[in-house]
């Protein structure tokens, strides 16, 4: 005799479900049997939501942040940015955090990852051509990189490094490292300290 | 020192729950009852790395995927520690509060040095057990050193692996790699110039007591990050090389300690005796030096050669050990026990029990 299962459309989700980011074999069940008991409005609402993703959300082409195929980029199409500066972020997440701090006004570029070449990851899978690109073609005066500061962002950083040179004009500047804002020094490990004294800024 | 040891699923034992007296402690008992396991347990709680195993997974027992070890810590404060193994990750945690980042753990924890039969590879064996020796030290006295030496570490695989991909290497992504190679180099280097310099003395000093002879030992710490630990420019001028042969061939991985007994290579001229004594004195000078370095003294872990010495050295070994240390000691017989040992605790180690004797 077959066991019993799940009708085939309840299985079907569980399985799309299962591939999700951080969802495994029981949480995908568990949220499958909810929406068929409860759900069907957010799960109709979920629906939706997926198709308008699938049918107009994409990469910019310029700068690699979230845009729409009918408004653009609401980066790259704003007219209050400052054309001069350019801010280089690994992923296009880490534009928000940069954007809430309200400190940058000019433009971004995401590189879509970083080099890792033990994960297969080169510069040819990287927008770097973009990037190179935009420099020709654009004004820019400073490039900002705000990589992290693991090996793989370092490796990233010096390749962007070397890479810029071929632009003379155009300043090369990092995120500066230290102490977090509101901390005291008790709470800072040695690596911070360190890097925090070494790049010590004028008092007076 | 360590007033006790709890483990949990940590090779041989399923659970074990020890309190160690001060002084000397005897763990004694045939062969795999798990002696050394109980040495190594101390040396993972107190240093998170294991003088036996690569990988801390291996000390997990059979079919299973997680340990753990906890035990606390007498010095200027009381300190409890409490290491969990899993696969996905490790928890550190000081006194019920968890830890963050492995330096932040090890500030609260004491020095330790191992000694053990395999000590002999410091001086017969490659420069891979002489820079493991040095690492072990170094990492435990200079803040820093542990995070570049994993940075380094990983820069060098991914470099590697670069020069070894593709026909024609991809240069400027190399290059990448060495600056952070470079960066890293500067570190280790430094540390390890100033570690030999205060350890030579002490271990050249020992020699001497422990062979009760003439025997001049010099250590001599022989970098390979080329001209003023530029590293950079030392691996640009061997590119051609490098291209040959496809790996990255200077820089720390590539350092040495040299040996010399009156003025010849003791891996070489030097009897098997003079060996063992070179050996035992490059331990004691860490010994020693940790003693200097800390207001605590070290916890001395060794690991069955009290029966393998002679008694000369075995004397020398007592005589020009810190007292001040706690030493946990494992061995298969006794019959070495002289009248100095009458105050040392004594622990019988069987089928992974542990039972107090005296």
């Amino acid at each position: 005799m077959a066991s019993i299962d799940y009708p085939i459309p309840v299985r079907h989700l569980i399985t799309l479900l299962k591939q999700l980011p951080g969802i495994g074999p029981k949480s995908a069940e568990r949220i499958a049997v909810w929406l068929v008991q409860h759900g069907t409005d957010t799960g109709i609402g979920l629906s939706h939501a997926l198709a308008a993703i699938a049918e107009d959300i994409i990469e910019c082409r310029v700068c690699g942040f979230f845009a729409t195929q009918a408004e653009g980029c609401a980066i790259c199409h704003s007219s209050a940015r400052e054309n001069d500066v350019l801010c280089i972020v690994e992923q296009p997440t880490d534009i928000l955090p940069l954007e809430r701090s309200g400190a940058f006004r000019g433009h971004y570029h995401s590189l879509r990852g970083r080099i890792s070449p033990l994960d297969n990851i080169g510069p040819d899978d990287l927008r770097i051509d973009e990037l190179t690109l935009r420099l020709t073609k654009g004004s820019f005066q400073e490039v900002i990189l705000a990589l992290s500061s693991d090996v793989e962002g370092e490796a990233t950083a010096h390749f962007l490094v070397d890479l810029l040179s071929a632009f003379p004009r155009i300043k090369v500047s990092r995120l500066a490292q230290g102490l977090p804002a509101g901390g005291g020094l008790h709470s800072a490990d040695e690596l911070t300290l360190l890097r925090a004294l070494q790049g010590r800024v004028t008092a007076s | 020192m360590l007033r006790s040891l709890l483990l949990s699923r940590f090779r041989c034992f399923d659970s074990l729950r020890l309190e160690i007296p001060q002084g000397v402690v005897l763990f004694h008992g045939s062969n795999a009852q798990g002696k050394t396991s109980l040495l190594e347990a101390a040396c993972i709680l107190l240093r998170l790395q294991s003088p036996r195993a690569t990988a801390l997974g291996e000390c997990a027992q059979f079919s299973q995927n997680t340990f753990g070890i906890a035990g606390s810590l007498e010095g200027k404060e009381t300190n409890s520690l409490r290491f969990h193994y899993a696969e996905n990750g490790r928890k550190l945690s000081v006194d019920g509060e968890s830890q963050r980042s492995a330096t932040d753990y090890l500030r609260h924890s004491a020095l330790v040095v191992w000694m053990s039969n395999e000590d002999l590879s410091l001086v017969r064996g490659s420069g891979e057990q002489r820079r493991r020796f040095l690492d072990f030290m170094a990492s435990q006295l200079f803040p820093g050193y542990r995070e570049a030496l994993k940075s380094y570490e990983k820069a060098l695989r991914s470099r590697n692996f670069l020069l070894k991909r593709d026909a024609r290497p991809p240069w400027p992504q190399i290059d990448a790699y060495t600056h952070i190679l470079d960066e890293n180099a500067r570190i280790l280097t430094q540390c390890r110039r100033l570690l030999v310099e205060s350890l030579a003395p002490l271990a050249e000093r020992g020699q001497k007591e422990i062979a009760s002879s003439e025997e001049n030992l010099h250590i001599t710490y022989e970098s390979a990050s080329g001209d003023n630990d530029d590293l950079f420019t030392t691996l640009n001028a061997r590119r051609d090389e490098e291209l040959r042969r496809r790996v990255t061939v200077s820089g720390p991985h590539r350092d040495d300690l040299l040996l010399s007994l009156n003025d010849k290579p003791a891996a070489k001229f030097a009897s098997e005796g003079q060996q063992r004594t070179v050996a035992l004195a490059l331990k004691l000078g860490q010994a020693n030096l940790f003693l200097q370095s800390r207001p605590e003294p070290p916890v001395i872990l060794i690991d069955d050669i009290f029966g393998e010495l002679d008694p000369d050295r075995r004397n020398a070994l007592m005589a020009y050990w810190p007292l001040a240390s706690q030493k946990l000691i494992a061995t298969t017989h006794l019959d070495w026990l002289d009248d100095r040992f009458a105050d040392a605790a004594r622990m019988r180690v069987s089928q992974a029990r542990v039972e107090r004797e005296s």
